[in-house]
């Protein structure tokens, strides 16, 4: 291929490429071809490819006129802040021996690139067990599950969202040893396929995902995740290695107390009885008895507070149970909009908040003596 | 606050070298240092006898003996230590609930409401003296004043086993003559600079305008320059806010193995975490502090998912960061400390975990045995195995 890359971009598309790429190029790194970019020119296409090592991008440039195909390895935080901080519509991107040429209406900028054969191989992947979902099932899932995830844990593989696909339903689950969160939602074909995906490239798959009915393609290649956006790009990880809790052990079966409450009504209840607590207090009480919810809370040295939240069609005995507040925020957060059901069973027992079934959260809770 | 508040300092004298004397008669009246023989080993207490030699506590052990050859040297008894100071607590226990203990011998008691009840600052300073010198066998120094710095200050005076009250009138006189190394926060280094400033005596500061104080030592010393007048409005905090614990190591020669260096937080974190677990509370920021042998000194911290107070969980991530640190760069080292932070009470909410684990019961009750073993023998006389033995 001959080595003189010329293409004429629409600046704002470029920009928005740009960024999502950066995200994945690794701020420190002790090998210096990892903090460029790659742009490939080739039939009429303009693809942009970012790795760290784990997650490797690679994102179909829109709006490109290729003037010569070819290849170009350019450090990706000049190439970003050159084309963000331009305020011309169009920019020429140009190769020539490994120097950039990126000139705007006014503005030529030379920047010193590397060859791009030092760049990691990056073939495209032929992902195997292969199913579609849609964008806005995707989104749905990820958004449902990936707040539920742990930064670290000694035990477990939780540092990442479980991908468990069987027959047409698919279902993502994220947890932190202390609640955990199930999304389920639909997918085309048959087969079986789980994956651990870090909870990092999850959000940047999020961050390519478009038109919420463009179709996404997941499956495994070599070990690995790879999705295949329609009309973006496609995105491959590495798993998180280790075995995931028994979770569908932990889902109770057995709750005799349940209500239900409007979502935004409950989170508002519960983010002002908050404001009365801190790091050692930890817990808001939640005292359910006939057509009351009170949620009380009490801080040493700081005050108290109580919020009476009306209900109806409480059944069961009345309870009272201690939760942190975030974590109950945190579910209702993403079920915005809709009507959720409490269920429980005793003070020592996890609760559960469900929306149908497509949403189950639970959640262990916390002694409030 | 209504009125004058009565707060009484109490403080043991000598105290582990005071229990040695009591427990052992033939050493009343002799030079009593407690602490470790060994090579590097510091005196934990020094009895008055030891004392009139220039014997510190602190004081390497070896210097101590230089100072003072014929003194008996005392193994400390931390278990009957600790058992004698719950004794005194208590018995300061019975003049005001408002007692906040400072250390295993010493103490802050809010008497303001006890008046009553109990007679007046020096009744009551006079009933635990008796108290503790009737049921314990010890003499304690007890100071007497309207707040904690002059209470402190006044058991300072007249010890061992003594007891100043200071007037209720003409406190800024009553303190005027003291020195001003007897000023909380003057030390061997800021000294020069207060009497490169003429000030000699509280009564020179107090003198010393506000301004001039705050241009001539800075603003620290404007808070001095209260105190001087025998102002300080702290109350006294029965619970005092939990405070980290840490334990750190000097190698007595440069560490070149990341290995061996490893190895010593084995011993660093036990330490560190026995003594969290006898202060009942549980940590939620674990530190590793390392020095090199160019004397630069690095911290690594990670916030704990969940506080804890054992040893195997706090030993992973102390591990975990040195490890993580070495990886990106290891130079010989001089010291190696864990430390741990962020203390909840372990009576304060606790959350409840979806996948309980069935190690941590036994990690639990090894952590107690282990705690029952220093307690009786000494810390050190057991720990964790830094690596598995061959064939283990």
């Amino acid at each position: 291929m001959p080595s003189h890359l010329k293409v004429n971009c629409d600046r704002s598309a470029l920009v928005d490429a740009l960024a999502l790429a950066s995200a994945v190029v690794p701020t420190r790194t002790t090998t210096p071809v990892l903090t460029c970019l790659k742009l490939t020119a080739k039939d009429g296409e303009l693809v942009l490819r970012a790795t760290d090592g784990q997650i490797s991008l690679a994102l179909s440039v829109p709006s490109v006129e290729v003037a010569s195909a070819g290849e170009a390895l350019i450090p990706a935080d000049k190439l970003g802040q050159i084309v963000r901080t331009c305020e011309d519509s169009a920019v020429t991107i140009e190769m020539d021996k490994n120097v950039a040429t990126v000139k705007g209406e006014g503005s030529t900028f030379k920047i010193f690139g590397y060859d791009p054969k030092d760049y990691p191989a990056g073939k495209d992947p032929q992902p195997v067990g292969a199913f579609e979902a849609t964008s806005e099932t995707l989104r749905r899932l990820v958004a449902r599950t990936i707040f539920a995830t742990a930064v670290e844990n000694a035990r477990f593989a939780i540092n990442g969202v479980l991908m468990e696909r069987k027959g047409k339903r698919l279902r993502l689950v994220g947890t932190d040893g202390k609640r955990l969160a199930v999304a389920a939602g639909g997918c085309t074909g048959d087969g079986e396929m789980t994956l651990i995906v870090p909870s990092k490239s999850l959000s940047i798959l999020v961050k390519m995902l478009g038109d919420p009915d463009s179709k996404v393609v997941i499956g495994k290649s070599d070990g690995q995740a790879v999705f295949q956006v329609e009309g973006v790009g496609t995105l491959v990880t590495s798993l998180v290695e280790g075995t995931f809790p028994p979770f569908e052990d932990v889902i109770p079966k057995d709750q005799d107390k349940r209500v239900t409450f409007d979502a935004a009504d409950l989170a508002t209840a519960i983010r002002r009885a908050a404001l009365l607590t801190n790091e050692e207090s930890k817990g808001v009480r939640f005292a359910f008895k006939g057509d009351t919810l009170v949620v009380s809370s009490r801080a040493p040295e700081m005050g108290e507070a109580e919020i009476r939240v009306p209900m109806s069609g409480y059944q069961g005995d009345a309870i009272e149970i201690g939760f942190q507040p975030a974590f109950i925020v945190d579910a209702l957060k993403v079920v915005d909009g809709q009507q959720v059901m409490l269920e429980m069973r005793s003070p020592q027992k996890p609760g559960v908040i469900k929306v149908g079934q497509e949403f189950t959260y639970v959640v262990m809770p916390v002694n409030v003596g | 606050m209504e009125g004058s508040r009565t707060i009484l300092h109490a403080d043991l004298d000598a105290f582990f070298a005071s229990v040695e004397q009591l427990d052992d008669a033939s050493l009343r009246g002799r030079p009593v240092l407690v602490g470790g023989r060994a090579g590097r080993g510091v005196v934990a207490a020094a009895s008055y006898e030891a004392r009139a030699f220039g014997c510190r506590s602190a004081m390497p052990m070896s210097r101590a003996l230089a100072l003072c050859p014929h003194a008996c040297v005392a193994r400390p008894r931390f278990a009957r230590y600790a058992e004698l100071s719950d004794r005194f607590m208590s018995i300061l226990g019975r003049y005001s609930p408002l007692v906040e203990a400072l250390s295993v011998d010493e103490a802050f008691i809010d008497a303001t409401g006890s008046r009553l009840l109990h007679g007046n600052g020096e009744d009551i300073a006079r009933g635990i003296r008796a108290a503790t010198h009737a049921e314990l066998g010890l003499t304690a120094s007890v100071g007497v004043g309207p707040n904690k710095f002059v209470a402190k200050l006044a058991s300072d005076m007249r010890k061992p086993d003594g007891l100043t009250a200071c007037p209720a009138d003409g406190l800024a006189e009553w303190l005027s003559p003291l020195g001003i190394e007897r000023m909380w926060g003057v030390g061997p280094r800021t000294l020069p600079q207060f009497t490169a400033a003429g000030i000699r005596t509280f009564g020179d500061l107090q003198r010393m305008p506000e301004d001039a104080v705050r241009r001539v030592l800075g603003d620290h010393a404007v808070a001095m320059r209260e105190r001087a007048f025998g102002r300080d409005d702290r109350p006294v905090e029965p619970e005092h806010e939990r405070k980290g614990v840490g334990h750190e190591t000097t190698f007595p020669e440069d560490v070149h193995d990341p290995e061996e260096a490893v190895a010593a937080l084995h011993g660093l974190a036990e330490g560190a975490c026995r003594r969290l677990r006898e202060s009942g509370g549980l940590a939620r920021c674990v530190t590793v502090k390392i020095r090199s042998a160019a004397f630069e000194t690095i911290t690594r911290s990670r916030t704990l998912e969940m506080p804890t107070d054992g040893t195997l969980e706090v030993l992973r991530v102390a591990k975990d960061l040195f490890r993580a640190w070495a990886a990106q760069g290891f130079e010989p080292l001089r010291l190696v400390g864990v430390r741990l932070d962020r203390i909840d009470a372990a009576e304060a909410p606790v959350q409840a975990s979806l996948f309980p684990d069935a190690n941590a019961e036994r990690e639990r009750t090894l952590d107690r045995v282990a705690d029952a073993i220093s307690r009786k023998h000494g810390p050190g006389t057991i720990g964790r195995g830094a690596r598995p033995r061959p064939g283990a």
